[in-house]
């Protein structure tokens, strides 16, 4: 269990996959002018990277080392995250209307981002049973959601804020977001003693 | 979209008004299609000949038609801007995808604690995320029928409004 938890929260605060990583920036600097687009991007992304990453861990031990293909790894985990999409997409359509009206826009985007695709192949890499494998793509995508909605948040109030023309937008999002990796990088002092 | 500090906005084209109820289709909201590389994009329409096949953003933009009362004066092809509430939009992220997330990690935890076994625990994850899905469905339900989901029409868009005005 604490095996467990230590690798959670080095997966969503240590080894962030946005601040460390640098996988998902395109979605990082898209859909982050509100909270609220950030937040349901987030949850969406969480939900597809938990997904992939038990359908990922099932393809590489059932499939890819069985037959020794591991040589296709990347081109079938990309088939793999195509299909989770489509299934989620299909699958919020069909549990309600309604909410896929709402939250099915950001479904396409997430087809794209590389941060999946990233946690994908991290976690065989890690060599680790599906329960760990599962929960290492939970981690890594609420730490992606958690960095997009504090950097949604302090692009909120940069709107707000008087920002010399040459900085003006990107630039000074890019400036921000350099400063929350160094904060980031503040957990990397946790110890566990 | 746009937002105030309870309601989130969006814009929407009347395609349909038939029986008193006017149907609506959302405009293309998010950074997709806008950025650098759209000619190139996979997920772009232009990728999939512009038209409206399976996969294409016409086709997906299409099936999120969504049905209002017809106000008065409300004509085909009029812009309009709707909006849900941000509370509503965060209800809805949170039902349809974490309670199937929360089912199938707690089944898998569970089977793994008493079976310590790869192929029990997928199983086991797998059925939990198919009772998630459908506690979503029970949920979403509910939310629907106390119309907590549902956009509302708000104004008439201006010519040059868009999304990001």
């Amino acid at each position: 269990m604490k095996e467990f938890a230590l690798m959670m929260i080095g997966a969503a605060l240590v080894n962030n996959v946005i601040l460390a990583r640098f996988l998902g920036l395109c979605s990082f600097m898209g859909v982050t002018t509100r909270i609220d687009t950030a937040a349901g991007m987030g949850m969406a992304t969480t939900f597809v990277i938990t997904v992939s990453s038990m359908a990922d861990w099932a393809v590489q031990h059932y499939l890819l080392d069985a037959f020794g293909l591991q040589y296709l790894r990347t081109v079938t985990f990309i088939l793999v995250i195509a299909s989770a999409v489509q299934f989620t997409e299909m699958t919020i359509r069909k549990v309600s209307p309604s909410l896929f009206q709402m939250l099915g826009i950001y479904l396409p985007l997430i087809t794209t981002n590389c941060a999946v695709l990233g946690v994908a192949l991290l976690l065989v890499e890690g060599k680790m049973s599906f329960l760990g494998a599962t929960l290492f793509g939970f981690a890594s995508s609420v730490g992606y959601s958690i960095v997009m909605i504090i950097f949604a948040g302090l692009r909120e109030r940069l709107a707000l804020a008087a920002v010399p023309r040459l900085f003006a937008g990107p630039p000074i999002g890019f400036i921000v977001a350099s400063l929350l990796a160094m904060a980031f990088m503040g957990f990397s002092g946790i110890s566990t003693s | 979209m746009s937002r105030d500090s309870h309601t989130v906005e969006g814009i929407a084209r009347v395609v349909r008004i038939s029986d008193g109820v006017a149907w609506f289709e959302p405009e293309q909201t998010t950074s997709c299609g806008h950025c650098a590389s759209s000619a190139a994009c996979g997920t772009s329409s232009a990728a999939t000949g512009g038209g409206n096949g399976i996969g294409s953003i016409a086709r997906r933009i299409e099936l999120r038609r969504f049905p209002l009362e017809a106000t008065s004066g409300l004509r085909v092809g009029d812009r309009v801007v709707v909006g849900v509430s941000e509370r509503a939009l965060l209800k809805a992220s949170a039902t349809a995808y974490a309670i199937p997330l929360l089912t199938a990690l707690t089944a898998g935890g569970f089977a793994q604690a008493v079976f310590g076994d790869d192929l029990t625990t997928m199983i086991t994850m797998a059925a939990g995320l198919l009772a998630g899905l459908f506690l979503a469905r029970l949920a979403a339900g509910a939310l629907g029928r106390r119309g907590e989901l549902a956009p509302r029409f708000l104004r008439y868009a201006a010519p040059n409004e868009t999304c990001h005005t």
